[in-house]
């Protein structure tokens, strides 16, 4: 047995019990039957277990440097570090579709073992069968990893540099798959409901799938920002490439759906938007993955392309005609129970979810105009930052105001004593402003820190009223904290909301005073610069297995020794830079070793990029993955579910 | 009431529509090779561009103490000469293809990002240099 038998007999499997699974949640539809439903369960493990088996195989061939099959020919090295040869498996195409198709086998187990009834659970299991044989016919037949090569190299060329240089490349992309296939169980149940016209329930069913997808996603994208700020040596964390914008889209379309999700799970409001929501956020996920695999769109990033672009377009068409066409079919009869009133907490919710909705579409505009510019007149143009900026900044102050107003006001109407609340967040956004201002910092910036205050006052008080109104009533503070109780998925909500509005602010003062300057300097010599004395001490190369790196001692005062470099990989003819940084709570200090004397090591070309509370952005993105394990941590009380899963405020 | 929202969905949708557009046509790149740019150099006046084309043979000056870098670049019709500040790519070489963006200040092109074109099969240029259309055909080609 071979690694590619091996991969191939998986996949086999995998397909086999796929159909199996799908021809079994048929008949159960037809013949009404639930038993049939358990027979497809059992093949959805099956199925699961192929395409495990597949993963084991191709990390068998990268681990024993087996090169008789194409994805180890092409892109694997014996010299790789072990960790960069397990993670080489997703640094490639055919690789991350592998996963992709592991990870979708697995969630189709994992929600199969909820589904027992023989109405909407066939429906659900089917389409999630649906959506994996998708995946693992590709793999199969059309980018399959195990192609038998017929002379096997003896070494190979060995992964991207880039993905190479930083182990955040190991770890982004599975990140990023877990939250990309957690959306496709909400679409299945979601199809379900439509095909059964159950409209309510299947909102509060897939709600814990919904948070965890969500959770991955935003994990991913702050991890894929960090890699850029910590590889590409530019000193920046997004740039709007479509390679980032393909993995924003999705988000921004299932956060606004994680909040209209909870309106219709406690008000049964907004239940055709939701549908249409969900259609479009897992489409989402698909379109990516054409955007960056089919070459349509100039990236940086520039993966290959090959027959993946046509073929995710059709799946992408499919999703979409399968989701509109099935609301287009029950719209008439999916109603929504009660009237919204915008000034409440539902009306607040629609609002921003509409906010979120806007900002995908603008993503969305901004990354394929180019190919509708050229389409037209043939001429090439790019849609720079300035674009996306000019629009974000509106669209992100109007999301500020809405996230702490929405969690204040009740259900169904406002009441006067949240009006009191809001006089007191209005000051503080007021003085906040001000005090910007006065500062000599730009309005933007002013008023980010204006609304940072805002949201600051309205979680004070969400947390303290609570607390205060028992205390009254009880008599003492202490009495009254423990008589508010501690709803975890509540202040897990908050916690995130407070997390936003942190990232909120890095962002604007990181974009709005960042210090980017160049200058070469002899061995020796010293820099004054921001406030700090840069020192070159030395010019050393280093010899590893796999590259060879020309590294640069420099001291800045204060903050120690930094050891940006050039790192030179046998495969390519370039260098990869990779810079040094010193995170301080105020500024970052980036350094990056632009170039170097290569006759006599006498001196050195230094980028400095000196940004402030970048670091804030990483807390922030921490800060939002505990909050979102606090709203997914099982509560204890199985019975009290239902009541505090409406509190959710995310 | 379902005009009414309808309505206000309208006035939103609108609004971002005009953001949208009005801004995209002001944040807009154009990619230029130096002959299209020489037919109409008032249409990318005071417009930032991308100015596409191969490092002219022989006129790199790079200075690593100054960080200044001029060169020419060439689509084989037209020059157009480049002030760069900043090192150059590693592969920044003659009849490399480059994509330089920035903005024109008079005859110069003032770059402010500076981007190699990977083509990976690096050849030689032919005795006597390319003709016109064999430098169209490799900027083409490395985009």
């Amino acid at each position: 047995m071979t690694p590619g038998m091996l991969g191939n007999l998986g996949l086999g499997m995998a397909v086999l019990f796929s159909v199996a699974g799908l021809m079994a949640a048929i008949t159960a539809w037809i013949a009404r039957d639930a038993r049939y439903v358990w027979v497809a369960r059992r093949a959805a493990l099956v199925a699961f277990l192929g395409t495990l088996t597949a993963f084991g195989a191709l990390e068998w061939a990268l681990l024993t440097d087996d090169f008789s099959i194409l994805y180890t020919a092409r892109n694997h090295t014996s010299a790789s570090p072990t960790w960069v040869k397990f993670a080489t498996l997703w640094a490639a195409l055919e690789g991350s579709i592998l996963l992709w198709a592991m990870l979708q086998t697995f969630y189709t187990w994992l929600a199969g073992r909820k589904m027992r009834d023989y109405w909407t659970s066939p429906v659900a299991l089917g389409t999630l069968f649906v959506i994996q044989l998708f995946f693992l016919v590709n793999v199969l037949f059309v980018i399959n990893p195990f192609t038998p090569v017929p002379n096997p190299p003896a070494d190979g060329p060995g992964p991207n540099p880039l993905l190479q240089n930083h182990w955040m490349m190991a770890v982004h992309p599975i990140l990023m798959y877990l939250g990309f296939v957690g959306l496709s169980v909400p679409f299945a149940y979601a199809v379900a409901a439509m095909v059964t016209r159950r409209y309510q329930t299947w909102v509060a069913e897939t709600k814990w799938w919904l948070i965890f997808a969500w959770g991955f996603l935003t994990a991913a994208i702050f991890a894929g920002g960090w890699w850029s700020y910590e590889v590409l040596g530019w000193g920046g964390y997004w740039a709007w490439d479509p390679v980032e914008n393909a993995s924003f889209i999705p988000w921004l379309l299932a956060t606004a759906f994680v909040h209209t999700a909870m309106v219709q799970e406690r008000r049964g409001l907004f239940r055709s938007w939701n549908f249409a929501l969900v259609t479009l956020a897992f489409a989402a996920t698909v379109f990516g993955t054409f955007l960056t695999r089919s070459g349509v769109i100039e990236s940086v990033h520039a993966f290959a392309g090959g027959p993946v672009g046509p073929i995710f377009l059709g799946f992408l068409l499919v999703i979409l005609a399968v989701g509109f066409a099935l609301l287009g079919r029950v719209s008439s009869e999916v109603r929504d129970v009660g009237t919204v009133n915008l000034w409440s907490r539902e009306g607040l919710l629609l609002l921003g979810a509409l906010v979120f909705v806007v900002m995908a579409f603008v993503v969305i505009l901004g990354t394929l105009f180019p190919l509708l510019v050229e389409a037209f007149n043939g001429a090439k143009v790019s849609v720079g930052a300035p674009f996306f900026n000019q629009l974000f900044v509106p669209l992100g102050y109007a999301m500020l105001v809405l996230m702490a107003l929405g969690p204040l006001l009740p259900w169904r109407k406002a009441d006067p004593e949240t009006l009191r609340v809001v006089v007191w967040m209005t000051i503080a956004l007021v003085l906040g402003t001000g005090a910007g201002l006065a500062l000599g910092w730009t309005l933007w910036v002013s008023l980010t820190v204006g609304l940072f205050l805002f949201n600051l006052v309205a979680l004070a008080w969400l947390i303290w009223n609570p607390i205060a109104r028992r205390s009254r009533a009880l008599g003492s503070v202490r009495a009254g904290m423990s008589a508010a109780g501690w709803s975890r998925r509540r202040y897990g909500g908050y916690l995130v909301h407070l997390a936003v509005a942190l990232a909120a602010l890095a962002i604007a003062f990181s974009q709005s005073y960042r210090l980017d300057v160049q200058k070469t300097l002899e061995i020796g010599e010293s820099w004054q610069v921001a406030g700090r004395t840069i020192t070159v001490h030395a010019l050393r190369a280093v010899e590893e297995p796999h590259r060879y790196s020309v590294i640069a001692d420099v001291e800045v005062s204060g903050l120690g020794t930094l050891h940006p470099r050039l790192n030179y990989y046998r495969t390519s003819r370039t260098p990869f830079a990779s810079p040094a940084v010193a995170y301080t709570l105020g500024k970052d200090y980036y350094l990056v070793l632009q170039a170097f004397d290569q006759q006599n090591s006498q001196w050195v070309t230094l980028r400095l990029v000196v940004t402030p509370l970048v670091l804030w952005l990483w807390v922030s993105a921490i800060l939002m993955i505990i909050g979102t394990a606090m709203i997914l941590w099982p509560s204890g009380r199985r019975a009290a579910r239902p009541s505090a899963a409406g509190e959710v405020t995310a | 009431m379902k005009t009414k929202y309808l309505v206000g969905f309208l006035i939103i949708v609108g609004a971002i529509a005009y953001l949208a557009w009005g801004g995209l046509g002001n944040s807009l790149v154009y990619y230029v090779l130096p002959s299209e740019y020489a037919e109409n150099p008032a249409k990318y006046a005071n417009k930032r561009i991308r100015l596409g084309g191969l490092v002219k043979e022989g006129t790199i000056q790079y200075d690593p103490k100054t960080l200044e870098l001029k060169f020419v670049v060439t689509d084989g019709v037209v020059d157009i000469p480049v002030e760069h500040e900043g090192t150059p790519p590693e592969l920044f070489k003659d009849n490399q293809g480059v994509v330089v963006e920035g903005r024109f200040d008079g005859d110069v092109f003032k770059g402010e990002n500076l981007l190699i074109k990977h083509a990976e099969t690096y050849q030689a240029p032919p005795e006597g240099g390319y003709t016109p259309e064999e430098v169209r055909k490799l900027i083409e080609e490395a985009k």
